[in-house]
């Protein structure tokens, strides 16, 4: 990274040295400790453009910190991440842009409660993206026409059920219109009937030809959905594969005792 | 605890009356005989507890009553000196300037509630509760009070062989008080005749407006002062004036009356604003929100409409209230003598100078490619604004302040620079707010340092009721930031913000108030740098801003631990620099959660400010207290000027209370 120049803003240069064009995020030997207990271990994986990869395992097993360290809501200790050209060091700058790269929707929504919807959606994009307040309202509103809830706009978070607001909270990520989405377990605090119109939102991303990262407990999105399958426990990867390789024919044993608990 | 944002209850029925949602429309109200029997008579222990608290509570008011109708108070100290405790010896031809700063606050006060306030309404049923407890209160004061003493031809008390004071009879003294039982009946009367004429649902549903209220006792108030012959006392030109069975002064009068019709017309004309951006908005949109449109429905159904024209007038009148304090009272009240050739030959260029310059600086500061060179010239700023203060302690080269303080608001500003950067209009931004910051610094500066023109007796031209007003509002408007600026920096990850801002915050904690009140005004004079001077005002002002601010931050400090760890986390997701985190997520939130402890301390830093005395200013307080007593007419006159000062300072505590339970509810919406 010495040889970026030390300005400006459009120059930090994809270098192929650190990633191959087509590669959103590289992940090379990345570990991470919380104090003496190791979280990851030797986590190596690519995702590439248009990619729709789902992770999967156990409580515990670091699939949360993997996905919060490629956005730098936790640092790694060793290792490499790139993200879109750009590698993940301490340098705030690097953090910023890969930050406003790279959208994040949390299992707990993590709305802002004293904003409207409109102005949860419209914060980033005008304070971060400097576009106007009219541009940006008119891409809020066409975001949450796309995830199905246009009349919430002048709401606030704690007056929507748990679906729309986390629908609210893919439309705030959308809006800073990122390369890649990361989604951590976006489902798991949904009351059931909630679940779908999640997912049909997600889906409809992966349609559109986003690159997606999306840890979840839904095996029916696992299978229609993902391009890739990583299985992790014990913050190692375990087995990566295909949806079809991974339901029928997984090669590893406790891949097998996983599937066999969750199916 | 409705919550005034939630338009369900009241809008979705529609058919009126319309039931508020706080009450169930299923429990009738009960009549009163049977009220008092089923909550204060039960059973035989709450009977007994409350007939024991009735007599306890008949003790003291019985006490308060004798106290303030015996013969030997003399409330017409209080009468006489009304104006000396509010504005002290302010001269009587200059009073215009004191209307002026009055008006200005009404009108400032108007406007505000007419954007804002969202009072709603009062029940009939509350209404009537009012009038019928003023009723037994007033005939139970006629009754428990004891009787007068009787007086002589001459006026004077009379006397047995004892020495003991003569009381007229229980009967004649009944029998005196037939104003006081007129009242009485009078209210209960009109509270009987409105719940008899109304039934139950419309008692409980029909809303008198607050507004009325609030601008309806004021009224009557002023209106009476045209009928009623209260009498004219006061001191004009130095002459005591005493007066029974006159009308008030004219020029009490006539300006109250004027007071009030600009008070009820500046709030008529904030109304009509948010009326008038409501309905383009609503024009605008067609369908609010999908919801039947909420015509007809109070006050409390009107939706936030925080963009617009609406948002511009609020931050405008936001801003007003913010600089009027320095206006009134330096320009208005002091009406200083303005050294013209001063300021054309050394603050008009140099503040042109500053101004064009620090714009261009801003301005460079502000393209996309400043980058780190930018932050590196802005810390630059800084050390270069830190160092002329440095300077000025050890007195290297003379400067004047007012170009350290513009040095350092640039230097403020460059940092702020990476924020704005990049977007033209964004940048244009800071830089107008740059000019605006040179014009009030060198425009304050001009003016605080010009010599006042009114003369009074004593050093000092404000005092009483007014010095206490000024220095609770400086205080706590200057206090405000710095606090929010402790607490942030207590709960920074940089080691040594946290440290000295945890040092400062617990020495002052463990310092009594007084202490640094005598400090400032006594001692830092000596550690000033050459050529400054405090007055003692500034010092008083500054003293209890150190120490409010102390307290603000820990109030803080507690919101800002309230803030989930996620809403961080969501903030740094969107790609948020840590300044915006801060100034959009976290502390809107975490204020928010500490409403009620900051406004205690609010109210705390109002009644604190009757230290004032100790270092010799004349505070509301002292004027009671030791100013009035003195007084060749009055001498000794204490305890009823103590009363009045008591019940002032505690309506305005009382207000403020209030209005923090009102500000917690209105925002409560927004925490889930
Ligand atoms: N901030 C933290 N401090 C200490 N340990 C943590 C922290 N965050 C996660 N861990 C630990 O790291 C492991 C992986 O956690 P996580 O990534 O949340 O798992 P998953 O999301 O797969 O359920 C767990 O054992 C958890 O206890
Ligand atoms: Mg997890």
């Amino acid at each position: 990274m010495s040889t970026q120049p030390a300005h400006g803003d459009a120059t930090i240069a994809v270098s192929d040295e650190l990633a191959a064009r087509d590669d959103m995020i590289v992940c090379r030997e990345v570990d991470k400790w919380f104090g003496d207990f190791q979280a990851l271990s030797g986590i190596s994986a690519t995702i590439k453009e248009q990619e729709i990869v789902v992770v999967l395992g156990p409580s515990g097993s670091g699939k949360s910190t993997w996905i919060r360290c490629i956005n730098r809501l936790e640092a790694h200790q060793s290792g490499q991440i790139i993200v879109d050209g750009i590698e993940l060091t301490n340098d705030l700058r690097n953090i910023e842009k890969i930050r406003s790269e790279v959208g994040m929707v949390f299992q707990q929504f993590n709305l802002f409660p004293h904003l409207t919807v409109l102005d949860n959606i419209t914060l980033a994009p005008i304070w971060v993206r400097k576009k106007s307040r009219p541009e940006a309202e008119e891409l809020a509103e066409s975001l949450l026409e796309r995830v199905g809830i246009p009349e919430q706009a002048q709401k606030f978070p704690g007056q929507l059920s748990g679906g729309q607001q986390q629908r609210v909270a893919i439309a705030r990520a959308l809006a800073m219109e990122p390369r890649v989405m990361l989604f951590d377990e976006p489902t798991s605090a949904l009351d059931p009937e909630m679940i779908k119109e999640v997912l049909d939102v997600m889906e409809e991303l992966a349609r559109s030809g986003m690159t997606m990262m999306v840890v979840t407990h839904e095996m029916g999105f696992a299978r229609e959905v993902a391009d890739r399958i990583i299985f992790m426990e014990e913050g190692e990867i375990v087995e990566v594969g295909t949806p079809h390789h991974f339901f029928t024919e997984p090669a590893e044993e406790r891949t097998k005792l996983f599937l066999s608990q969750v199916l | 605890m409705t919550d005034p944002m939630l338009p369900p209850a009241s809008t979705a029925m529609g058919a009126e009356p319309v039931i508020p949602a706080a009450s169930p429309p299923d429990r009738p109200s009960l009549p009163p005989g049977r009220w008092i029997r089923e909550n204060l008579f039960p059973n035989t222990r709450n009977s007994i507890l409350t007939i024991f608290a009735i007599l306890i509570a008949l003790f003291a008011y019985r006490g308060l009553l004798n106290f303030m109708f015996s013969e030997e108070r003399s409330w017409i100290a209080v009468r006489t000196n009304l104006r000396l405790m509010f504005t002290q010896a302010y001269p009587e031809h200059q009073y215009i300037r004191v209307w002026v700063t009055v008006g200005t606050i009404m009108v400032l006060a108007g406007v505000s509630a007419g954007i804002w306030a969202r009072w709603g309404g009062v029940t009939v049923k509350r209404l009537m509760g009012w009038l019928m407890s003023g009723g037994v209160l007033t005939a139970a004061g006629v009754l428990v009070r004891e009787p007068s003493v009787l007086t002589d031809a001459a006026g004077e008390s009379v006397r047995d062989d004892a020495g003991e004071l003569v009381r007229e009879s229980f009967a004649a003294a009944m029998a005196d008080r037939w104003v006081w039982w007129a009242i009485a009946i009078a209210l209960l009367a009109l509270g009987l005749v409105l719940w008899t004429s109304l039934d139950d649902l419309r008692r409980r549903t029909i809303e008198i407006p607050v507004a009325w209220l609030i601008f309806g006792l004021p009224a009557l108030l002023v209106a009476s002062t045209w009928v009623v012959r209260y009498g004219h006392y006061g001191f004009t030109e130095g002459e005591f004036i005493a007066e029974p069975g006159q009308l008030v002064a004219m020029t009490t009068r006539v300006p109250w009356t004027f007071m009030w019709l600009i008070l009820v017309a500046s709030f008529a004309l904030g109304r009509a604003a948010r009326d008038r951006a409501i309905a383009s908005a609503q024009a605008a949109e067609e369908t609010p929100n999908g919801g039947p449109s909420d015509e007809g429905a109070d006050d409390d159904a009107v939706p936030e409409l925080p963009r617009g024209a609406l948002a511009r007038t609020r931050t405008s009148v936001n801003l007003l209230w913010v600089l009027s304090p320095f206006f009134l009272y330096w320009v208005v009240m002091r009406d200083p003598e303005i050294d013209y050739a001063h300021v054309f030959s050394t603050m008009l260029p140099m503040g042109l100078a500053f101004g064009a310059a620090g714009a261009a600086v801003l301005w460079l500061l502000t393209r996309s490619d400043a980058g780190e060179v930018g932050r590196l010239a802005a810390i630059g700023l800084l050390l270069l604004a830190a160092f002329h203060w440095v300077a000025a302690y050890f007195g290297w080269y003379s400067m004047l302040q007012v170009a350290r303080i513009a040095f350092l608001l640039l230097a403020v500003a460059g940092l702020l620079a990476p924020n704005f950067a990049g977007v033209a209009a964004q940048r244009r931004r800071l830089v107008g707010a740059w000019l605006f910051m040179v014009l009030i610094a060198f425009y304050g500066a001009t003016v605080i340092n010009s010599p006042s023109t009114v003369e009074t007796p004593t050093d000092m031209f404000i005092g009483g009721f007014s010095v206490t007003l000024l220095v609770s509002v400086l205080t706590i408007m200057l206090s405000f930031p710095i606090g929010v600026l402790l607490a942030l920096a207590r709960t920074s990850r940089q080691p040594i913000f946290r440290v000295l801002s945890t040092i400062y915050i617990e020495v002052i904690r463990g310092v009594p108030l007084i202490t640094l009140l005598l400090f400032f005004s006594g001692v830092l004079p000596l550690f000033l740098p050459d050529g400054m001077e405090l007055a003692e005002l500034a010092a008083a002002i500054l003293g209890y801003t150190l120490f409010s601010a102390a307290y603000l931050a820990e109030n803080v400090r507690g919101g800002l631990q309230s803030i989930r760890r996620g809403q961080y986390e969501a903030a740094d997701a969107v790609g948020l620099t840590t300044t915006q985190r801060t100034g959009f997520i976290v502390l809107p939130q975490s204020l928010r959660v500490s409403i009620p402890p900051l406004v205690g301390q609010v109210i705390a830093t109002f009644k604190e400010t009757s230290l004032l005395a100790i270092i010799g200013l004349f505070d509301f307080l002292r004027m009671a207290n030791s100013v009035i007593p003195n007084q060749s007419q009055f001498l000794g006159v204490r305890r009823e000027n103590l009363l009045f000062v008591s019940v002032v300072y505690w309506v305005v505590a009382f207000a403020m209370s209030k209005y923090s339970q009102r500000l917690e509810q209105r925002v409560g919406l927004g925490q889930r």
